[in-house]
C-alpha cells in the first residue's frame, strides 16, 4: 500500500475525530456542478414520447420477428406486434389468421395468441398461447360479442 | 439447435402428406419460437428470413374455425409452403422442394 504523506488512509467516515482536531482545508476544491434535468419532474414523459422511445429500441428486435403486420402502442405501456395475417381460402366471411405479441415494456414480459380475422378486419376468433400448451379458441361475433368457447 | 429451410419445407410436406399432424406441427414451431426468444437457434446463412417465415406460418396452422374443423386447408397449406420458402435466389430451395414434392416421403417428425 502506498502511503501518501499527510494523508490518513486509514480514516473513515466512522471514526471519531477527537476534540483538539482541527479543520483542514482541502487541497482540491470541490467543484459543484449543477446537472440539468432532462425533463422537469413535473412534466414526465408522455405515454406518446414514451411509446415512441420503445419503439425506436424494441422495435427492430420485436418487429422484425412478430411485427410484419404492424405495430400498436397501448395506453398501459404495451406494445402489440401483429404478423402478417395467414390467408384462408375456405370461402367463408373468414379471412385467415396472424399471430400477435404483446411486449410489456414495464415489466419486460411478453405473451402471444393467435386471432382469426373475418373479410372486414374484425377479430373473431383468439387462441391464446398457454403454458400447458392446452390451445382453447374463444369465438365473437361480428360486433365483437363474445360468443363462447371450446 | 440449428434450422436450415430443408428442415421446414419437411414438416410442411408431412403436414400435407399427413405423416405429421398439424397439431405436432404448431408444437414444432412454437419450441423454435420459444428458443429463438432465448437466442440459442442458428440459422443457415441467407436463409433466416425464409425459414422463420415458414416457422411462424406453421405456428398455429392448427387453428380451427370449428371444433373438429382447421382453418386452413392443405392447398392453404401448399401455398404458404411455396410463397414462404420457394422464392429461393441460388435455387436450392427450388430444388428441394421439388424432390419432396416428387416422392421423397422418408422424412423424419423433427423434434
Amino acid at each position: 500500500m502506498t502511503v501518501i504523506p499527510g494523508d490518513d488512509v486509514t480514516r473513515s467516515l466512522d471514526n471519531r475525530v477527537g476534540a483538539g482536531a482541527t479543520t483542514e482545508r482541502p487541497a482540491f476544491a470541490a467543484v459543484v456542478v449543477q446537472i440539468k434535468q432532462a425533463s422537469p419532474a413535473s412534466q414526465p414523459l408522455s405515454h406518446e414520447r414514451l411509446h415512441q422511445i420503445d419503439r425506436v429500441f424494441f422495435g427492430p428486435f420485436f418487429r422484425e420477428k412478430y411485427g410484419r403486420g404492424g405495430d400498436k402502442a397501448l395506453e398501459n405501456d404495451r406494445i402489440r406486434y401483429y404478423g402478417l395475417i395467414q390467408p384462408t381460402d375456405d370461402g367463408s366471411e373468414l379471412a385467415g389468421r396472424r399471430y400477435v405479441h404483446e411486449f410489456d415494456t414495464m415489466t419486460g414480459c411478453t405473451r402471444g395468441w393467435h386471432e382469426t380475422v373475418d373479410r372486414a378486419g374484425k377479430v373473431r376468433q383468439i387462441r391464446p398461447e398457454r403454458n400447458d400448451g392446452i390451445a382453447r379458441h374463444y369465438q365473437f361475433d361480428g360486433n365483437g360479442r363474445y360468443r363462447g368457447s371450446w | 439447435m440449428h434450422i436450415d429451410l430443408q428442415t421446414v419445407c419437411r414438416v410442411f410436406e408431412d403436414v400435407l402428406n399427413g405423416s405429421m399432424s398439424r397439431e405436432q406441427a404448431d408444437r414444432w414451431a412454437y419450441a423454435v419460437v420459444q428458443e429463438e426468444e432465448t437466442g440459442i437457434v442458428t440459422y443457415s446463412p441467407h436463409e433466416r428470413e425464409r425459414i422463420w417465415a415458414g416457422v411462424m406460418y406453421l405456428y398455429g396452422v392448427d387453428t380451427m374455425k370449428a371444433p373438429g374443423q382447421y382453418l386452413h386447408s392443405d392447398n392453404d397449406i401448399r401455398a404458404a409452403m411455396d410463397a414462404k420458402l420457394g422464392e429461393v435466389a441460388d435455387g436450392q430451395a427450388a430444388t428441394l422442394l421439388l424432390a419432396l414434392t416428387s416422392g421423397r416421403r422418408n422424412a423424419q417428425p423433427v423434434s
